[in-house]
């Protein structure tokens, strides 16, 4: 039979001053000192209280702006900036159009149906998840560079296509709506079933 | 200073043993499972890298074992370490043996019965999809009728105690046991379906708040305080140093106790949570900084005077870098829950970096130090291998560093991508999949820290195998103590002195220091009508959806893509119109999620084809080329289970969902109509017919359902 204690008791390592500081409780050998709460950790600690209970008197009971007004002010300036860009650049210029053709347009337009594409509208504009684009029926245009320039910058957010003017630029709208001129009325093997109206 | 406290003591001189043998099974399965947690852990990070280690096998996709993962090193590998080293150092601090050696028993074989039906069920897809509280109704009862004989156990030992006072230990296992059981019992309240599906009683805002509430301080008072507690244990015995500083062991465990559990908020920055609850989740994370680094104060300055043993010492050195780990995440975690910096970093990788910053340099570490302490101590031998044990602790923390630094490289990398605005007022990097592909090498290297890790921790199972062989168990040791009696109460001693010695009242303390934050945050949500406003546009989930939606929850989705557009410019160009609470009041459990691998779904609804959907489920690179996402083929191969139907329907009702009694009695059939024709606008791209009755239509159906009903209405603003 031992006191289960008396090994660690002898072992204690006590710095100088320290058993001037050292309680009396003892658990298992354990011992504590009794020094005072560090000042830079008193600091943070009511630091800390002061800054909560400031913080928030001043959002939830002064009325600071909340999250969602801060969001608001922010978007307006965004919309006001989309609103600009879309003015400038969502209608179909004529102009800009036949300039982009000449610019090896058809060229560009196919890497750039290839890369955005083809996971809906498929290799050739033959169609899946999108519309066959090699035949002669449209959905939401008259299949004419004019008509289908807009499906291309504002999608058609109902029917799943993209509001591509997020992701492309301008120019690379026009060289792809360019290229998929190129596959009009093509009726590439293997192609989606007809949707839409007939465009003669 | 046994001689001190025996003096003129007049109780009854007792014998006692210790029971080691339950904290020698603890030791065990605390290696066995940190070891599968870890292979979890790297499984999964792999699967982050590259889906092909997704096998394109159901029950081993990354939805499905990220649950494992985070169950098995919270209560597997963490949980067993605490009970052996709470059970070891229990019987020693109060000399007494512990309470009723059958209770320690049940109390083990019952844990490890639970983590076994947590490693069956969660592969399988069982789930309740709330996370680190997935397991289902049976499990989680169980869970509380073992936590109840650990308890008793615990409380039990007290009782028959030989110390008057409890110590600074004991403080915090006490916390522990109460708190988590009110969290565990309340965040798992749930109204069952069948034996294997249950549906939470709280939904959307409310779950949200009652599921973090719990998910915050499952780190709090499950990973921290009882550790905190191990620390006070064995950090002195190991270094045989006094504790530092009395009177901060008492003011840091008063206010940790009763500021952490008011911080759960700080995961629902910028959601539909009314933000008065959201800013004391984010002002109460700042005050408890210092709180926190009480405890890390305490355990390092305890080491003052043996730095030149925390080179030489092993077990030392692991604990002096685990309470480094344990300053540095206490430190990031306040800064984390600051608004402006969770706007940055919350739903990115930064935030399992911090995680596994204190899981592994926290936790992993202090366990490796207590192992090495208790395996040497209870074989009565030395360490097998110094050197083996040195690799391990820099292998971890080569390995821990690989990790944090790449997550937190990807986190804020992806932020700033997912961020960036042009003159134009458009997205910069619009497809989400770019900000995906950029940070793939951070997976890489982030599943090779992972793999250190979990290396370094097969040599400590190793080296400590070997301690085991070259030692002895050896036969129980009797000691001797004196009976309580009123010699023991000490003269003149503090107030806290005193509620030192009544451990009953202690407990009922620190219950109330921790309902007080609790219930001022969380009573509202149940009480007031005005917190959640109301959409009339919001309707519940037809009967299709709701099978589609559970079919979401089995497969973890909600692990990797959100459900909730924060106000917030980008989030609002990228997904569409912010997110409002009443969208969510039919969502039981909400499925908000906390992390984007991939991007937010709360208004994924309409976004694309149903056809899109069918070919993204089968193979997400067809639709999204570079995508990570797993494959999920059986969808087209099981068929949509029709039977629980109506007793889903019927619970959803008792939950206060109005369908009506034809709705209920018709689900069967409107689902089936619904299921046709989806099914028929498949068949137009050429999908064959037989798809019909299989779960993909109904996943498809939820998806398309998501964030429609006030996505669609015109803006009011």
């Amino acid at each position: 039979m031992s006191d289960n204690n008396n090994d660690n008791k002898t072992k204690l390592h006590l710095e100088e001053g320290e058993d001037k500081i050292l309680l009396d409780h003892s658990y298992d050998g354990i011992q504590e000192l009794d020094n005072p709460l560090p000042s830079w950790w008193k600091f943070t600690f009511y630091g800390g209280f002061a800054f909560a209970f400031f913080y928030f008197i001043l959002f939830q009971i002064m009325g600071a702006p909340t999250l969602r007004e801060e969001f608001k002010k922010e978007y307006a300036v965004i919309e006001e900036l989309q609103e600009k860009f879309n003015k400038a650049n969502g209608v179909f210029d004529e102009v800009k159009y036949l300039a982009i053709l000449k610019d090896d347009g058809v060229k560009k337009g196919q890497v750039v149906f290839e890369t955005n594409c083809i996971p809906c509208h498929k290799e050739k504009g033959i169609g899946d998840i999108g519309p066959n684009l090699t035949d002669e029926y449209w959905i939401n245009s008259k299949g004419t560079p004019a008509t289908n320039f807009p499906v291309v910058f504002n999608g058609v957010p109902e029917k799943g296509m993209p509001t591509w003017s997020a992701s492309l630029s301008n120019e690379e709208i026009y060289q792809v709506v360019s290229y998929v001129q190129t596959l009009h009325n093509t009726h590439q093997p293997g192609g989606k079933a007809p949707q839409g109206n007939k465009v003669e | 200073m046994s001689s001190s406290s025996n003096v003129n003591r007049t109780g009854l001189l007792e014998t006692y043993s210790y029971d080691d043998q339950i904290v020698r099974m603890f030791v065990f399965a605390t290696i066995i499972w940190g070891a599968v947690a870890m292979l979890l852990g790297i499984t999964i990070a792999f699967q982050l890298a590259t889906w092909k280690m997704n096998f394109g096998l159901q029950w081993m996709t990354f939805g499905r074992l990220r649950p494992l993962h985070t169950n098995a090193a919270i209560f597997a590998f963490c949980g067993n370490a605490m009970f052996a080293g709470i059970y070891y150092s229990h019987q020693r601090l109060l000399k007494a043996r512990l309470f009723n050696d059958a209770l320690s028993r049940i109390h083990f074989w019952g844990w490890q019965a639970i983590i076994v039906a947590a490693a069956i069920t969660l592969p399988l897809g069982l789930t309740r999809g709330k996370e680190y509280a997935e397991l289902e109704w049976p499990i989680t009862i169980a869970i509380a009728v073992v936590w109840v004989v650990f308890a008793v156990n615990f409380f039990g030992t007290l009782v028959r105690r030989r110390e008057r006072h409890i110590y600074v230990a004991i403080w915090f296992y006490i916390a522990t046991i109460v708190t988590v059981a009110v969290l565990h019992i309340v965040n798992g309240l749930s109204l069952p379906v069948t034996w294997t599906k249950s549906y939470s009683v709280y939904s959307g805002v409310q779950d949200a708040l009652v599921q973090w509430w719990y998910g915050h301080n499952a780190v709090a008072f499950f990973l921290t305080t009882p550790f905190l507690g191990l620390m006070y244990y064995f950090v002195p015995k190991a270094a045989n140093r006094p504790v530092y500083s009395y009177r901060l062991s008492i003011i840091h465990f008063w206010s940790l106790v009763f500021i952490y559990i008011w911080a759960g908020p700080h995961h629902l920055l910028y959601t539909t949570l009314p933000e008065w609850a959201q800013t004391l989740g984010m002002v109460f994370s700042i005050a408890l900084w210092a709180p926190s680094w009480g405890g890390m104060i305490n355990g390092l300055m305890t080491l003052r005077g043996v730095w030149d043993k925390v080179r030489t010492d092993i077990i030392l050195k692991f604990m002096a870098l685990s309470l480094t780990f344990y300053g540095m995440s206490t430190f990031e975690g306040p800064l984390l829950s600051i608004k402006s910096v969770n706007a940055i970093g919350h739903f990115t990788d930064w935030i399992p970096g911090h995680v596994h910053a204190g899981t592994i340099g926290w936790n992993y570490l202090l366990i490796a130090g207590i192992l090495y302490f208790l395996v040497t101590k209870l074989w009565k031998t030395e360490i097998y291998s110094k050197t083996i044990a040195n690799i391990q602790f820099w292998m971890a923390t080569i390995g821990l560093s690989l990790y944090y630094v790449s997550m937190v490289v990807a986190g804020i990398t992806q932020s700033l991508m997912w961020r960036a605005i042009d003159a134009n007022g458009k997205l910069v990097y619009p497809n989400f999949i770019e900000t995906v592909v950029k940070i793939v090498p951070m997976y890489w290297v982030r599943a090779f820290g992972g793999t250190f890790v979990f290396v370094s921790f097969l040599l400590m199972g190793y080296n400590l195998y070997k301690t085991m062989q070259q030692g002895s168990v050896g036969i129980e040791e009797v000691y001797e103590a004196y009976a309580l009696d009123d010699s023991s109460v000490e003269k003149n001693a503090t107030q806290h002195r005193k509620l030192e010695g009544l451990p009953l009242v202690f407990g009922v303390l620190s219950l109330i220091a921790i309902l007080v934050g609790s219930a001022i945050e969380i009573v509202p949500t149940m009480l007031s009508n005005h917190y959640i406003s109301k959409i009339d546009a919001v309707k519940p989930y037809s009967p299709l959806e709701l099978i589609g939606r559970d079919i979401y929850i089995r497969e973890g989705c909600y692990l990797c893509h959100s459900q909730q557009v924060r106000p917030m410019v980008h989030e609002v160009l990228r997904y569409g119109k912010q997110s409002e609470a009443g969208e969510f009041i039919y969502d039981h459990p909400f499925q908000w999620g906390s992390k984007r691998t991939g991007p937010d779904l709360a208004r994924v609804g309409g976004k694309y084809p149903n056809m899109w959907h069918y070919r993204h489920m089968l193979n997400p690179r067809d639709v999204t080329p570079q995508s990570i996402m797993p494959i999920y083929k059986w969808l087209v191969e099981q068929k949509i289970d029709y039977a629980t139907l109506t007793r889903k329907l019927q619970v959803m009702k008792q939950l206060g969902v109005p369908y009506s009694d034809a709705q209920i009695n018709n689900g069967v059939m409107s689902a089936q109509t619904q299921a046709r024709t989806i099914t028929e606008d498949l068949m137009k791209s050429g999908v064959p017919a037989e798809v019909e009755d299989k779960e993909l239509v109904a996943l498809i159906s939820y998806l398309q359902r998501i964030g429609v009903d006030y996505g669609s209405l015109p803006k009011s603003n």
